[in-house]
């Protein structure tokens, strides 16, 4: 019997071995992003850890702890002069070994750790310091402790080792500001606005950030605190958040930031994922108060707004209790916290009424304004506006998008009211007041001025060392009470999903994230 | 040929010109700058007014346009208010994964076009009818966004056999094999709808055709049926197809700035989202006045390949 080999017989053939060959040759790009790492659970050096986040970098930024991907940054590359606590605002040594302030509160002395090099390979020493406190008071990297770096008049450098800084008056918060400012590197300075170099002393080297797609570390060998067990970081971009849910469940990255409450939750009970409050970085959610829109000049309004607040249900449902409801935008970990003064604002419909019905008129409809696109603060806007209603408020929805948001709360261009989350209630209590916008005394988005106000928050800024902080936090607490120019409605916590292989990360009170004593097992 | 491209040529320019000043005015119309995302929601109004100066936002809006397009012809695209590069670079870098994935998904779509067109409109099985209005209509339908979470879903978190996103560690040409894995769910995602689209309209098409004379005397001739829609019918149907897929590169330019965010893929569209977002200007109108004139260019090559399919067109435009 005759064979024959056809064209189609062939081209089959070929095609056949072609696949073959290719299949056998193939390896699998899953496999080879999550197979990182030893298997043993003790701490083993090795390993890159795979971060998603869910923001790009912007460089002009980087003394702000505004997104996830700059506090990643700054957390891996950048040391600071203390560091506090998680659970107070006591600083602790980093850079700065010791310091010791003047009886006036003028002049802080700081002794510097020695043998600590940057990046670069070049020494650590006091003109660094100097160079980075100045560099944070210039207004073009938009440090938010800025008014507290201006306050520092003069820096001395007499020893490589030593510091000294003159302040123009004593600040409650000046150990705010040193456990804030970067320590970087006076020759690749130029360089952190564009983005190609960022040179400090921290437990990872900067090697590279590819727009939108990834930043790139190794580890710091000289670090100061010991060699690093992992090997690199790398971090990717991942703005999607369902993406960044999916990435972090297959195993692809490690470590996710920016995945939503809801999410977060759900990724917390499945098996090999935890989800982590970044407990001592809280973030406190709010529903500002325009004082100059038709209603709300009246403090009984903007008290009858308070009292309408229910925030257990805010906090339960938005947040899925990753925090909780509060009337002053202290945390609990504040020294300024007073668990009486607390309570002032629960939710209470009937006081709410009766407080419009001293106000006698009727008022009229208020604007809510929000960031549309950011879904746990649609939510907050719709249970708000059903709150208010409930009293007697209407409410219309504004939804904008982030640039546009940020843009009216700089310049107080909301109409009525508007809900987002704010920062440095963590801090000392007196940098909310003096950098925190929403709450500054002399010009806040809200528009409130009082005198009061502006003394209680000055007096508890320039409060000498052996001042009555107490009493101070406690005026301080009830001047934003009575004022009510601001709702809070609590404290909650950012959520990080991680996979069990990524061990002993932790953060900063700016949630900055610390991976130098973390492991992959 | 020659005179037929000089013919279409200022009709191009003319469109490239409204759509810069179109694209100039329209970013600058949203509320909000790129002074107001770099100062942060702590800034004082100081700052953002040092910022704009700073950048330029301050000066007349003409003096801000006739700067940029100045900059377009001297080869100066600018530099990225938020990013700090230089946005010639930027673009490079996005390029080509944007080019990469609207390749793969073009290619994804001819393929699968140019085995189910045929198919459908020769097909006497119902079944077969059935399953390919099915897929038409869910490809055509199913938006993007849905599609890539599915995707997602199933290929990458379920099944675990390709990856959810982003792009190759190495880069897109150190190893192919991871090429293809990382480029096969963006690219699916986004070649589908342009897959269903194509078919649908090669399919109708041919079925138009296999109505014409000449089929039924190339089918009298003893032609097989396969050959006579292959080789005959699909010569005729092809012009129309050529044109809808130089419309569809257009759809798909636009998808990928959808697909891009879903799946990481670092291209222009995650640039240009990213760039509209933050009110990066110059980014976003260089990308896109850059994907208008790709469009302009799809549009002209289409043109000319039509007419090269078909003489009639450059004939009839020289008589």
């Amino acid at each position: 019997m005759k064979t024959t080999l056809t064209r189609r017989a062939l081209f089959t053939a070929l095609g056949g071995a072609a696949l073959l060959l290719a299949t056998s040759a193939c390896q699998s790009a899953v496999d080879a992003q999550t197979s990182t790492g030893a298997t043993s659970a003790a701490p083993k050096a090795g390993g890159v850890a795979e971060v998603g986040v869910n923001i790009d970098l912007v460089p002009a930024n980087v003394f702000t702890n505004s997104n996830a991907s700059i506090t990643t940054l700054v957390g891996l590359v950048y040391d600071t002069l203390v560091r506090y606590d998680l659970s107070g605002v006591e600083p602790k040594p980093r850079l700065a070994t010791e310091w010791k302030a003047a009886d006036d509160g003028r002049t802080v002395t700081l002794k510097l750790r020695s043998g600590v090099k940057f990046h670069s390979g070049r020494a650590f020493s006091s003109a660094d310091v100097k160079f980075s406190l100045q560099s944070y008071a210039d207004p073009k990297w938009n440090g938010q402790l800025l008014s507290t770096a201006k306050t520092i008049t003069g820096i001395d450098t007499p020893a490589a080792d030593q510091v000294v800084l003159h302040l123009e008056h004593p600040v409650a918060n000046l150990y705010d500001l040193l456990e804030t400012v970067p320590i970087i590197d006076s020759d690749t300075a130029a360089d952190i606005g564009t983005g190609k170099k960022f040179v400090g002393t921290g437990a990872f080297r900067f090697e590279e950030w590819k727009p939108n797609t990834e930043l790139k570390f190794t580890r710091n060998d000289d670090y100061w605190d010991g060699k690093p067990y992992l090997d690199g970081v790398h971090v990717r971009i991942i703005p999607d958040a369902q993406s960044l849910l999916a990435a972090v469940k297959s195993g692809q990255v490690q470590l996710a930031r920016g995945i939503g409450y809801r999410d977060a939750e759900t990724a917390g009970t499945t098996p090999g994922l935890h989800a982590t409050n970044l407990e001592g970085a809280e973030l406190q959610a709010y529903v500002g108060l325009n004082v100059t829109a038709p209603g709300l000049e009246d403090p009984k309004v903007r008290q009858a707004v308070a009292f309408a607040l229910d925030k257990e249900r805010i906090i339960k449902e938005v947040f899925r209790d990753r925090g909780y409801p509060t009337s002053l935008p202290w945390p609990k970990t504040s020294p300024a916290y007073d668990k009486d003064l607390d309570g002032r604002y629960h939710h209470d419909v009937a006081k709410a009424k009766s407080l419009l019905a001293e106000y006698g008129k009727e008022v009229p409809e208020i604007p809510l304004t929000y960031v549309g696109n950011d879904q746990v603060f649609t939510a907050i806007a719709q249970i708000v506006q059903n709150n208010l209603a409930e009293a007697g408020i209407k409410v219309k929805l504004d939804p904008v998008d982030s640039t546009q948001f940020v843009k009216q709360l700089i310049g107080a261009q909301f109409p009525g009211l508007w809900t987002t989350n704010h920062s440095w209630a963590q801090f000392t209590p007196s940098t909310l007041t003096v950098s925190a916008y929403p709450f500054n005394a002399r010009r806040n988005a809200s528009k409130f001025s009082s005198q009061t106000y502006t003394d209680a928050a000055e007096k508890a800024w320039q409060l000498p060392a052996n001042g009555d902080a107490k009493a101070a936090y406690k005026e301080l607490s009830n001047q934003l009470l009575d004022g009510a120019f601001l709702a809070e409605i609590g404290v909650v916590f950012e959520q990080v999903v991680t996979r069990d292989q990524l061990q002993g990360f932790t953060w900063s009170k700016r949630r900055e994230l610390d991976l130098s004593k973390a492991h992959l097992t | 040929m020659t005179r037929y491209l000089l013919r279409r040529a200022p009709s191009a320019l003319i469109v490239l010109w409204l759509a810069s000043v179109l694209i100039f005015l329209v970013i600058r119309a949203i509320p909000g700058d790129a002074a107001s995302v770099l100062a942060g929601a702590d800034a004082s109004p100081e700052v953002v007014a040092g910022i704009r100066a700073d950048l330029g936002l301050d000066r007349p809006v003409v003096e801000q346009y006739l700067h940029w397009v100045g900059g377009l012809l001297t080869g100066d695209l600018g530099r990225s208010y938020l990013i700090g590069g230089d946005i010639a670079s930027l673009v490079a870098d996005g390029l080509g994964n944007t080019v990469a994935l609207t390749l793969a998904a073009l290619v994804f779509a001819v393929v699968v076009a140019l085995v189910l067109g045929p198919l459908w409109a020769s097909t006497r099985r119902a079944w077969v009818d059935r399953v390919l209005t099915g897929f038409h209509t869910a490809s055509v339908a199913l938006p993007t966004f849905v599609t890539g979470v599915l995707l997602i879903i199933v290929f990458g978190v379920l099944l675990r056999v390709l990856p959810t996103g982003g792009v190759p560690p190495d880069g897109l040409f150190a190893r192919l094999d991871f090429t293809l894995q990382y480029l096969a769910l963006p690219a699916l995602c986004l070649g589908l709808p342009v897959a269903g689209v194509l078919t649908g309209f090669l399919a109708e098409t041919l079925r138009s055709e296999l109505r014409q004379d000449y089929v039924t005397t190339v089918r009298a001739a003893g032609v097989r049926p396969r050959e006579v829609v292959v080789r005959h019918a699909l010569r005729g149907a092809l012009p129309v197809a050529v044109t809808t897929l130089g419309l569809q590169t257009g759809a798909l330019l636009g998808g990928a700035v959808l697909v891009e965010s879903i799946f990481a893929w670092p291209g222009l569209g995650l640039l240009v989202e990213q760039g509209i977002t933050r009110r990066d200007y110059p980014v976003v109108q260089v990308l896109l006045i850059l994907s208008v004139a790709v469009f302009v260019l799809v549009q002209l090559l289409t043109d000319v390949v039509h007419a090269y399919l078909d003489p009639r067109i450059r004939l009839g435009g020289t008589s």
